[in-house]
């Protein structure tokens, strides 16, 4: 790997030189995030927010192909790589002056009606500013990659802990899983056959009842397509950093905690020299544990654990909890956080320059939405998990969940057992009932009454960032009497962008259930329609088109 | 909560999709209340919020070439009436037509369009690739195009009629499913729902895909068959494609919104019938692929976002299914809308409500009575133009 030669590339025509796989977003990153995007309706500045592929904040065009993500590209030698949907840059926008004469935002839904005589021009105006990139204009055509065709008897998604756990476990069984996973490969793994940055992006419900009835449909590097037919699927993506509401949530330096550490690398440093870290468990532990020194505050919206309280200490970190974050300030990057403790304390000012968020993680639970296996919501973190029995069996026959994607640590013992379970498949399949059903309410649940009974001042709250959905036309469109997350998710249009829905639904969900005055579950699910990363045109065209297989 | 107010409604409309609405809206209108609409769902869970926003003129029949003039003009007008805008572009459908079959039946077309005024033009392939110079000449042997047809945004549209049905005073229950029709000396006098029986003289069966499963629960059998269709959106581009284009062989159709998404399908059999729900296919997902990097190669690049499929509500004619049913005094159809509902319900709905009023339509009832399927005789007309 060391030896490798650098990558050398150009970035709006500028030189540019990096290590071999690393990403683009991570190369630009310096001291901060790089702010490679403008939002799609008020052109507010834009960088890396998730680092894992599934935002809009750094998308770039390369070599003429729009919408390529920086977190996860890797730059070839001689790439050319420009910013797109800002004029003259996206440093420099001249249409951000949209963000400044509507501060509280475009109605397109009741505006641009009148005069009539002006409507075409309108219409020809806003579709201009539609759209993040411009038409693909691909160099000579390279003829598309074939797409594969793989079978399997079983089939692990995610090649994480829990994941090689199950691996390792079918292994000793005499069953060779293959296992997917959409990260860039770790250590080698001789006795697992894992197949790195290969993102499952659709698993339809199988078909029949025996047999390689599973269908799983993957992404790979180059746009290439992968279908794998198996007879068992064990769910282990494991789970994700969500967002929060508050005033300028979007500024570039807001990230989450998978974000800050996509762009640090295994031992870089990070993209901040002063960050407050939100949240008090487990996930900002880890945070200061890797970035401690350039941490200046813990915050955290509920409580903060022990493990956190100690690691501060020894940091001279001071603590936060039960604290609101009221606002980001900062145009082009974060500046300083306004934070306010729980119960209407007075509200006060920290010079930082990025708010990591690691306060909430939830289920990557997608492929089991597709693929119809029943779900459950759990308050606590706030989002909907498999029901399944103790052997990790979902509602859907030969569908299995294990480790954080299931709601549970996932202890190998577990691993064991489900493993046992996928090779004896014996006995009828289960009908598996709701896990543990918390009664205690959502810490966030509370958070974001108080926060909605809160003045919230000038700067837009994004709701949806990929679709620039302001928090108000949330409030707007309840208060109009649409009712549940489908209906406002089509009134608003939020959930409705590239992420599909993975960072704006889940506070939406809690929003909408105060303002409904109803429970989240009332309110609807987070699901999302397939395919749950974008697949290109191209990959799917040369999707295999396997013969239908007989019964075993 | 999903609770009528009153026991008793001049009107119950099942289905709070395009076309229950509207039509709750011309007979609140016309002054003819209370009206109840009601859903089992939320509101646009139907195919009202499930399709690809197409608005055409061009058709074999002349009367649908006619329907559709006047729902384009009152989509020009919605966001005056309505309050909401719905983003009507009027960017022509382009028709490409890849064998002389095709051709032929884009020349017959063509001609009932011209002779109803509007200004159709038929187009060599040259004259097809001058308006979406991205398409691949390979294969186009010619098409079709009428610029004043263009795309609306569905949702604000129902938005829209949502709330004038509520501001005239018209109750819309959502969540509430109708089980029955109960009836009396043989004619309607009351739906039954979830939530009790509501008295009524007039039930209208805007069920769109469920229509033959409500009709049978009124005890009617009719031909309407639920087919369910895959459709998908991609990646928003800056734009680059202002017409519909639809293809006459494999009925591949796509656009690109306001906001700068492909949204498009392609037909594709399935089994008939609403039970196995609405999945996405990979069949699908393949094939509309392959169409359309075949048609655009440039968007071989393009991602899919997301793909979803509903259904149509189709009729062995092709033509929807207006009026009371004749076995049934005061069971009203408004139904059978295929592909094609959406574009057409400002007009449909008009008739829809005029014959809940008991007033003569100017329909033809050999075109469009729910009574047409079963008088005998020979050939009967049919819309063949069936695509996009
Ligand atoms: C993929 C796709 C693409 C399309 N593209 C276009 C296009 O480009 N242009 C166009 O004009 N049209 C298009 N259509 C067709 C168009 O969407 C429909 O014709 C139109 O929306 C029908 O409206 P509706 O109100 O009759 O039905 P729906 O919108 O389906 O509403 C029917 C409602 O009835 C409710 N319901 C059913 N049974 C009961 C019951 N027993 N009790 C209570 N409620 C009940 C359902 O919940 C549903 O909400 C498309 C359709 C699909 C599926
Ligand atoms: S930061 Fe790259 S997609 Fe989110």
């Amino acid at each position: 790997m060391d030896t490798a030669p650098p990558r050398e590339y150009t970035v709006n025509g500028a030189g540019l030189r990096s290590a071999p796989a690393v990403p683009l977003a991570r190369a630009l990153s310096r001291r901060h995030p790089p702010l490679l995007q403008r939002s799609i309706r008020y052109h507010r500045p834009r960088a890396p927010f998730c680092g894992v592929g599934f935002c809009t904040g750094c998308l770039v065009r390369v070599n003429g192909i729009p919408n390529v993500r920086a977190c996860t590209y890797e730059p070839r030698s001689g790439d050319r790589i420009r910013t797109e949907n800002a004029w003259p840059s996206s440093r420099f926008d001249l249409l951000g002056l949209l963000d400044v004469i509507f501060p509280h935002g475009i109605d397109t839904l009741h505006g641009f009606r009148r005069p009539r005589m002006v409507v075409p021009w309108y219409h020809r105006v806003v579709r201009q500013l539609a759209g993040y990139g411009k038409l693909p204009t691909p160099g000579p055509a390279a003829t598309p990659p074939p797409g594969e065709l793989v079978d399997r008897p079983v089939v692990i998604v995610g090649a994480g802990r829990t994941g090689r756990w199950v691996g390792e476990q079918l292994n000793a069984r005499g069953v060779r899983a293959l296992l997917l996973d959409r990260r860039a490969p770790t250590q080698p793994e001789p006795a697992l056959e894992i197949r790195s940055r290969t993102t499952v992006a659709f698993l339809p419900p199988p078909a029949g009842t025996t047999g390689r009835r599973f269908r799983l449909v993957a992404t790979q590097p180059g746009s290439s397509a992968l279908m794998v037919r198996a007879e068992s699927v064990v769910v282990a993506s494991g789970g994700y950093d969500t967002s929060l509401l508050f005033p300028g949530n979007d500024r570039p330096g807001v990230l989450t905690a998978d974000g800050t550490l996509a762009l640090s690398g295994d031992h870089g440093a990070p993209p901040f020299t002063h960050a407050v870290v939100v949240g008090g468990g487990q996930r900002a532990a880890a945070m200061l544990d890797r970035f401690g020194e350039a941490v200046d505050a813990v915050v955290a919206p509920g409580a903060i654990e022990p493990q956190v309280t100690a690691r501060a200490t020894n940091l001279g970190v001071p603590l936060y909890p039960r604290t609101i974050i009221a606002r980001a300030n900062g145009h082009r990057r974060v500046r300083s956080v306004l934070l306010a403790s729980r119960g209407r304390g007075a509200s006060f000012e920290v010079p930082v320059d990025a708010v990591v968020l690691a306060h909430r993680r939830l289920p990557n639970n997608q492929l089991l939405f597709q693929a119809g296996a029943r779900m459950s919501w759990r308050s606590i973190p706030g989002g909907y998990y498999p029901e399944l029995d103790p052997a990790g069996r979902t509602s859907v026959p030969g569908l299995f969940a294990y480790g954080t994607v299931a709601g549970g640590a996932g202890a190998p013992a577990d691993a064991s057992t489900l493993a046992e379970c996928v090779v004896t498949n014996a006995g009828p399949w289960p009908d598996p009932s709701p896990s543990i059903v918390e009664e205690m309410p959502n810490e966030l649940d509370g958070y974001y009454r108080e926060f909605l009974d809160r003045p919230r001042g000038r700067g837009k709250t994004i709701a949806c960032a990929c679709e620039d959905v302001l928090l108000e036309e949330v409030e707007e469109a309840s208060r109009a009497g649409f009712r549940g997350i489908e209906v406002v998710k089509r009134y608003t249009s939020l959930g409705t962008g590239l992420c599909q829905g993975r960072y704006c639904l889940p506070d939406a969900l809690l929003l909408l259930a105060i303002l409904e005055g109803r429970t989240p579950p009332e309110v609807g699910y987070i699901r999302q329609r397939p395919p749950v990363v974008p697949v290109t045109l191209g990959a799917l065209a040369e999707l295999p088109e396997p013969a239908p297989e007989s019964a075993a | 909560m999903n609770v009528p107010s009153r026991r008793e409604y001049r009107t119950v409309i099942v289905g709070a999709g395009i076309v229950g609405l509207f039509t709750a809206y011309h007979l609140l209108r016309a002054g003819a209340g209370p009206v109840l609409v009601l859903d089992r769902g939320f509101l646009s869970s139907g195919a009202s919020g499930r399709n690809g926003g197409g608005v055409r003129q061009q058709w074999e029949t002349r009367a649908t070439v006619r329907l559709a003039r006047e729902a384009v003009a009152a989509y020009r007008r919605f966001g005056a009436d309505f309050g909401y805008n719905i983003w009507f572009r009027q960017g022509g459908y382009l028709f490409l037509g890849g064998t002389d079959a095709d051709m032929a039946r884009l020349r017959k077309v063509n001609e009932v369009v011209r002779s109803e005024g509007l200004d159709a033009r038929l187009l060599d392939p040259a004259g097809v690739i001058r308006i979406a110079p991205e398409l691949n000449p390979t294969g186009i042997a010619g098409g079709a195009f009428l610029p004043t047809d263009g795309t609306l945004y569905p949702f604000p549209a129902v938005w829209g009629v949502y709330e004038a049905v509520r501001r005239l005073g018209g109750e819309v229950v959502l969540g509430l499913e109708a089980r029955g029709v109960r009836t009396d000396a043989g004619r309607v006098v009351g739906v039954t729902t979830d939530a009790g029986e509501v008295t009524t003289g007039h039930v209208v069966n805007a069920a769109g895909g469920w229509s033959a499963e409500f009709a049978a629960r009124a005890g009617l059998s009719v031909p309407n068959v639920a087919s369910r269709h895959e459709i998908l959106a991609t990646e928003p581009l800056k734009p680059f494609l202002d017409p519909m284009i639809v293809r006459l062989g494999d009925g591949l159709y796509f656009s690109q919104t306001m906001r700068g998404e492909i949204v498009g399908g392609l037909s594709l059999p399935h089994p008939p019938g609403t039970e196995g729900g609405m999945p996405t296919s990979p069949e699908f997902l393949r094939a509309f692929a392959r169409a359309m990097v075949g048609l655009v190669p440039a968007l071989r690049h393009l991602g899919v976002l997301r793909a979803w499929s509903g259904f149509y509500d189709d009729t062995p004619d092709g033509l929807p299914v207006i009026g009371e049913d004749p076995r049934l005094p005061g069971f009203v159809q408004a139904n059978g809308f295929g592909g094609h509902g959406f574009m057409l319900a400002p007009a449909t709905t008009l008739r829809v409500a005029r014959s809940v009023l008991g007033e003569p339509t100017d329909l033809d009832p050999a075109l469009f009575s729910p009574g047409r399927f079963r008088t005998p005789g020979g050939p009967r007309p049919a819309e063949g133009l069936q695509l996009g």
